[in-house]
């Protein structure tokens, strides 16, 4: 491709005013759901399929004695029976790490783990054929808790022991800077396991093609990463897998890691072994049992500053607990360690982040990656060091926090003032002293309510960064109407990105993004982009998008300029038509110029591709640039305590977040209001409770999200732009983003509200109420 | 064992492990009449989405929490239209009922005044949640047609959502709440 126009085409998209980019677009995609056209997978079912379901173990960790499926196998109904010597090919669903059998072969490490598959002609005959299994367990020793786990004579749950990764953060003398501290404090912070709960549950369908081929249509986040695995559980060569993504009902997370490989695989092997159609789906408890959760997390801070509140020295240990598999707890550990001293500039930081094997569930990515357990950590923290310096929190964060030229404890140098900005907007949106002098003139009445507001900051580390290749490709074709295509196998699951991408590529091709179509995420039909994971599509992906663009720009613009008698230079593309600049009546439609360039016998089909630059930054030490930019943001929450019952309610939120360009306001208006309350329900009521790593909180009467009544009744939005370096027309990163700071905000309200800091999530009212006790202001009526 | 039937699935429990013989049931669904002869114990929510083929009815639990399901329903209590969890009847029970499920609400190629505000108003993201909560929106309009958001939000409490965090399917219901009041006519 021409390098020149590239640069051109970036250039003159960085320049002008835009007409699709920041006004406000509906979603592309959202007319089938309003309409309940076919569109998820169970939706798209052509025959009658076999059914699969998987013998799940009762045990968090026990030898597998014996296996007898003899009874199974007579149940009327019940076609195959599937244990670890039935797979064809390699026993391996780890989504990055190869540590995590499909079907488990001698040992079971955790509840749920499958043992075996049943297949069969419904799933009554199935769910009989598994009561009908039989598997003599013999117990092991288990461990549940981290510090436990890494004693010397814990139980081992992988060969090469149970801790899989230690992040360290060593910068400036940390030591001299507690001795020059006039405060010290120490708080040891906890987080329970919490799940993502995307609405629609992990399902697979599969069928056998004619030449052999396994074609498999999911609900996930990566389809490479699922064709990659089924490939290999299948032992096929590469070309006789294929993996289409359906419309997928939620992600956040746990889409991206193992249970989407599970079920996928589980539908692959019974349609390859029976040559049939087959369904995999769990019940709402079985994935709740099973898919990767939000890992607990317990954190010690300890903070050193000057009288009049300056950080001098932060420590922090973090310890993760982990399930029994890595999945991507060894990455989590690493953004919670980086993140750890929250947005502030600190001298001198210590950290060492633990993340753990243990015999609990399985846990792995959940929207946020370890940022909303740090946040929570530091920001309560930096609660605490104000009451201690008898401050104002805002006061205390706006003397710390990170502003151009500052230093991240990674000793990141920060160039942009996105966060000053956005504190600033919050502050003055959110009446941020007024309000906080009427709560608390509101509580001195001392009745049975008490009212409170807290803050937190926020700075994200943008996209993979150190966790792994950030790139992305985006396929654009244009067919004889003008119709731009565009396919990439960075999917859809609800937060409007692909939206994004659409919007881009209208914006450079100067037409409707009504005449962009997306199509479905097809591991046959491109290649593969990475994963959609860590807020990357807009990012990272509209680069690729507008890289295919460019390339497409980069064939029409010759033939435009001819047609048009003009510079290439000068042309214009824009509402549907390329005309010579300045002159808008030298023009041809966009649809004529496509409809020549195919007459004259050229292919408009382009690949775009990106790669964010590699980051660096020492193991030892921790010191570097991790993140190509950072996301900021700053969350205020007033909350209403009842004294009484111990229930809180979130009354208002501020919410302001440096985005870097707003791409598509109205998908990231929504996004933001919806992440907030997805934080609230982790602040208020979201633990995934185990007793000796069984569950005790499955499906949704154990498991409580927020309902249309727990959510406050105002979100007060404001967005600030400060371009980022490597986005997309400088996007920053914003999915996983507005789940980041409630938790911390609604605890620094709630300690407002009631006069202490409850360092543990959720803020249950069983736990309030037991705080409200011991500070002997709980309301007798 | 106790603890291996958490992890067991809950349609067996719900459909029985003997089969049994078939009763015949006349349905109305979106004005058509079907006739079908099924298990006794068949959910309403497999009915509509397995031997219908209606699927934009969506399953998201087994236990009647998420609200997934969510059909209007007339017969079964009286004559008034509600909205029901389809996965909490069995089909056996909506003998002789009329049912409205999403198909049902686009008329002559225009979208239902709920339909319309929801994608104008950008109140879905994954869109799973959302067949059932515009239906759990209708039956709510239908007992309340001039409600306060405080009212939307009670209304639809029933049904759970995710993606949205509930603002923008709030703000959707009262937009569509007001063109349903100017019409005159709620489906």
């Amino acid at each position: 491709m021409d390098e020149e126009t590239i640069k051109r085409f970036e250039q003159i998209l960085k320049a002008r005013e835009f007409y699709v980019v920041g006004k406000k677009v509906a979603r592309v995609d959202a007319l089938d759901a309003v309409l309940g056209r076919p569109m998820y997978t169970t939706d798209l079912l052509t025959s009658k399929a076999l059914y699969v379901r998987a013998v799940r173990s009762p045990h968090p960790h026990a030898l597998i004695r014996s296996i007898d499926s003899s009874a199974t196998r007579s149940v009327r109904g019940v076609v195959d029976v599937i244990t670890h010597r039935e797979i064809p090919g390699v026993n391996d669903a780890g989504s990055l790490t190869s540590d995590r059998p499909l079907l488990a072969v001698d040992r079971v490490r955790h509840y749920g783990e499958a043992v075996a598959l049943v297949v069969g002609e419904d799933e009554v005959s199935v769910d009989e054929g598994i009561a009908a299994f039989r598997v003599e367990y013999e117990p092991l020793p288990a461990v549940f808790d981290p510090v436990e786990a890494l004693k010397p004579d814990a139980p081992r749950i992988q060969e090469q022991g149970n801790l899989i990764n230690h992040v360290k953060i060593r910068k400036g003398n940390v030591e001299e800077g507690f001795s020059a501290s006039d405060v010290v404090i120490r708080n040891e912070y906890r987080t329970p396991f919490m799940d993502g709960v995307p609405m629609e549950i992990e399902v697979a369908y599969a069928y056998p093609e004619p030449d052999g081929t396994i074609t498999c249509i999911a609900s996930m986040q990566n389809p490479f990463d699922v064709y990659n695995k089924v490939t290999k559980v299948l032992g096929l060569p590469p070309e006789k897998v294929r993996v289409i993504q359906a419309a997928t009902g939620g992600g956040f997370g746990p889409k991206s890691d193992e249970s989407p490989i599970d079920v996928a695989a589980y539908a692959a092997l019974a349609a390859y072994r029976n040559r049939r159609p087959a369904l995999a789906t769990f019940t709402r408890e079985e994935a709740m049992a099973v898919q990767t959760k939000r890992h607990s997390f317990r954190i010690v801070n300890e903070t050193g500053a000057t009288s009049d509140g300056r950080l001098l020295a932060w420590r922090s240990t973090l310890y993760l607990t982990n399930g029994p598999y890595y999945s991507k707890g060894h990455l989590v550990i690493q953004r919670a360690t980086f993140h750890c001293t929250g947005p502030y500039e600190v001298p001198n930081v210590w950290a060492d982040g633990y993340a753990v094997l243990t015999n609990n569930t399985l846990a792995g990515s959940t929207r946020g990656f370890g940022a909303p357990e740090a946040h929570f950590a530091a920001e309560v923290q930096m609660d605490v060091l104000a009451e201690k310096l008898g401050m104002d929190p805002l006061e205390l964060r706006m003397k710390n926090m990170l502003r151009p030229g500052s230093l991240t404890a990674t000793s990141q140098r920060i160039d942009d003032d996105g966060l000053v900005r956005c504190v600033e907007a919050a502050a003055r949106l959110s009446r941020w002293t007024e309000r906080r002098r009427e709560h608390e003139q509101f509580n001195r009445a001392n009745g049975r309510y008490r009212r409170g507001i807290g803050i937190a900051l926020l700075y994200h580390g943008n996209t993979l960064g150190p966790e792994g290749e950030d790139y992305a490709v985006v396929h654009l074709s244009v067919d004889e109407r003008g119709k731009v295509k565009l396919q990439t196998g960075l999917t859809e699951y609800g937060t409007g990105a692909l939206t994004s991408l659409a919007i881009l590529v209208a914006e450079a091709l100067g037409i409707d993004v009504r005449d962009v179509e997306l199509l479905r995420p097809d591991t046959r039909a491109v290649r593969n982009p990475g994963p959609t994971v860590a807020s990357r599509t807009t990012v990272i992906g509209g680069r690729a998008a507008l890289d295919a663009a460019a390339k497409l720009r980069a064939i029409l613009d010759p033939i435009a300029a001819e047609l048009l008698g003009c510079r290439q230079d000068e042309l214009v593309y824009r509402d549907g038509k390329v005309m010579v600049a300045g002159d808008p009546n030298r023009s041809i439609s966009f649809r004529e110029l496509v409809r020549r360039a195919i007459g004259m016998g050229l292919e408009l089909k382009v690949e775009g591709f990106y790669k964010a630059p590699d980051t660096k930054w020492d193991k030892e030490t921790g010191q570097g640039a991790p993140y190509n930019q950072y996301t900021f943001g700053a969350l205020v929450s007033e909350v209403e305590v009842d004294l009484l019952t111990g229930a809180v309610r979130v009354l208002r939120m501020t919410a302001v977040y440096d985005v870097g360009k707003a791409i598509n306001p109205l998908g990231l208006k929504a996004l933001i209001e919806g992440g907030s309350i997805m934080g609230l329900g982790h602040a208020l009521t979201e633990e995934f409770l185990l007793s000796d790593g069984v569950p005790v909180t499955l499906g949704f009467q154990g498991y409580s999200i927020p309902t249309s009544v727990e959510s406050p009744f105002e979100i007060v939005q404001e967005v600030v732009e400060s371009e980022g370096k490597i986005g997309a027309l400088g996007a920053k990163a914003m999915g996983e983003i507005p789940v980041v700071l409630p938790m911390a905000s609604i605890a620094n309200a709630v300690a407002h509200a009631i006069g202490y800091h409850i360092k543990e999530t959720p803020l249950k009212p069983s736990r309030i109420l037991e705080a409200l006790e011991e500070l002997g202001i709980a309301y007798r009526p | 064992m106790a603890r291996r039937a958490a992890v067991r699935t809950v349609q067996r429990r719900a459909r029985g492990p003997v089969p049994q013989a078939k009763v015949p049931i006349r349905v109305k669904i979106n004005g058509v009449e079907y006739s079908h002869e099924v298990e006794p114990r068949l959910l309403l929510v497999h009915y509509i989405r397995d031997v219908v083929g209606l699927t934009g009815t969506h399953i998201g639990c087994d236990t009647s929490n998420c609200g997934a399901c969510t059909v209007l329903m007339k017969g079964t209590w009286g004559n008034e239209w509600r909205a029901v969890k389809s996965c909490t009847l069995y089909a056996v029970q909506a003998d002789g009922a009329e049912i409205i499920t999403i198909e049902g609400l686009a008329k002559n190629g225009e979208l239902h005044p709920l339909q319309k505000a929801f994608w104008e108003h950008h109140a879905l993201q994954c869109g799973y949640c959302t067949p059932g909560m515009i239906l759990a929106a209708l039956g709510f309009l239908k007992l309340n047609p001039n409600p306060t958001r405080e009212e939307i939000r009670k209304g639809i409490s029933g049904n759970l959502c995710r993606c949205t965090g509930y603002v923008n399917i709030v703000k959707a219901i009262e937009a569509a709440a007001k063109e349903i009041r100017e019409k005159g006519s709620w489906i």
